[in-house]
């Protein structure tokens, strides 16, 4: 896999996130994170450690542009961390991935679990760190309802028109 | 040790992660706790420069509503030219004015970017405040930008007082409507009634007293209760925040350091 790529489509993904989806404003329940795209999207070969550095550095940049500090570090780090297992969970035939998890690979069906699960972990942990305390769990959990359903759409889209 | 080497190895991607997951939580506790690091938010002149443009270019937008607020606020300041009283105050107070570069108001912990930082005398704690009303308390200093915490967030906590009688309360928001807040702390034995006006009380430097706060929308006393619930309508707009002034205390240090002494 080609890394020059991979960090072009980080930039692009994070001006994006920053400008536009970052002022969205739905209700006041709708924060999409598309960031995870680059997350989900990154080759499966590197050693699974390195997976997590690599996590942590995007959640922080993240963090930096959110006055967040340590909320999507540790979101995206979760992610990384789980992201492994869930893959071996979900993906029976291991040969049918070379290096990257792909539509065209693994089919709809696994592709959507695999999207639809880490996006809601992500969403969720960083919905509840930001609230920090359970006395809004109502609002979070109408959250990351919400935003997961825009996020996630918006990956499954993204491949379909890239992988077809 | 042999053994302990293999469970180790066999575990590191594990350890891995506990260490870096100990080391975020790390972060968000020291940002609650301490949220002085302006490099690690928008206090951070990069990312504040990027925001900074952005607004730039959507400012143009709203020139002719701007332009109406600033014609509105000419009239209320000869106004009250006209009815200072107290002139011994207002020279110990001194107000910088900032634009808002950035901003959120509809998370349950909304902040402010301003274009003023270290390098204009903004200093952590200060008040920020507009032609309408209270905004918000300065919460992190860049060399060029800073941070505010409004009042529309769950971590404010502003003291304010009945305009009408000076009964004391406390202005809280509960994560829902930037419009609405709520005041707490006001006894059973008082009489509220819809349209009060609430204004700062004056008793901490941060702000002079008497900038408005908001008006009463309805007031709540439950069967039981000491105290009322009640909403606030603020006087101020944030949906439209463009420009803000800060409060600058002459005396704040050493009002500051002066309590700090009691502890």
């Amino acid at each position: 896999m080609d890394w020059t790529k991979q960090i072009g489509r980080y930039v692009l993904v994070m001006v994006l996130q920053v400008l536009l989806f970052n002022q969205l404003q739905l209700w006041g329940i709708c924060h999409p994170y598309i960031y995870v795209l680059c997350l989900l999207m990154m080759p499966i070969t590197l050693p699974h450690s390195m997976d997590m550095l690599l996590g942590a550095a995007a959640g922080l940049v993240m963090d930096i542009c959110c006055n967040s500090l340590g909320i999507h570090t540790a979101a995206c780090i979760l992610l990384m961390f789980i992201r492994p297992y869930l893959l071996g969970l979900i993906v029976n035939d291991k040969d049918r991935l070379n290096e990257q998890i792909s539509l065209r690979a693994v089919g709809m069906e696994a592709f959507a679990k695999y999207v639809v699960i880490l996006v809601l972990v992500h969403h969720l942990t960083v919905f509840l760190l930001a609230a920090w305390s359970w006395s809004h769990i109502g609002f979070v959990l109408l959250e990351t309802l919400v935003s997961s359903i825009f996020t996630i759409s918006l990956i499954i889209a993204y491949n379909m028109l890239r992988y077809r | 040790m042999q053994n302990l080497l293999k469970i180790l190895l066999r575990y590191s991607n594990f350890l891995v992660f506990i260490a870096l997951e100990v080391a975020a939580f790390m972060l968000i506790t020291f940002n609650n706790a301490y949220p002085r690091s302006s490099i690690f938010s928008t206090a951070n002149s990069v990312v504040a420069w990027q925001h900074e443009v952005v607004s730039d270019i959507c400012g143009y937008f709203s020139l002719r509503s701007q332009n109406e607020l600033l014609a509105e606020e000419n009239v209320a300041l000869r106004n009250q030219i006209s009815t200072l009283d107290s002139v011994a105050e207002t020279s110990m107070m001194h107000y910088a004015s900032a634009k808002v570069v950035q901003m959120t108001t509809d998370e349950l912990n909304n902040y402010i970017t301003i274009n003023r930082g270290s390098k204009d005398g903004i200093r952590r704690g200060q008040g920020v405040r507009n032609s309408e009303g209270v905004v918000g308390i300065v919460r992190t200093v860049g060399q060029n930008y800073s941070v505010v915490l409004p009042i529309i967030s769950t971590r404010s906590n502003l003291s304010c007082r009945f305009a009408k009688n000076d009964y004391l309360g406390t202005l809280k928001w509960d994560g829902k409507d930037s419009r609405f807040a709520q005041l707490a702390d006001i006894a059973a034995h008082m009489v509220v009634n819809p349209g009060d006006t609430i204004v700062t009380s004056g008793l901490s430097p941060v702000f002079p007293e008497g900038i408005p706060v908001g008006i009463v929308e309805n007031s709540v006393l439950k069967e039981g209760d000491s105290y009322y619930t009640i909403r606030i309508r603020l006087q101020t707009n944030f949906k439209r925040l463009k420009y803000v002034e800060v409060v600058q205390n002459a005396h704040q240090q050493e009002l500051e350091e002066l309590t700090d002494g009691l502890d």
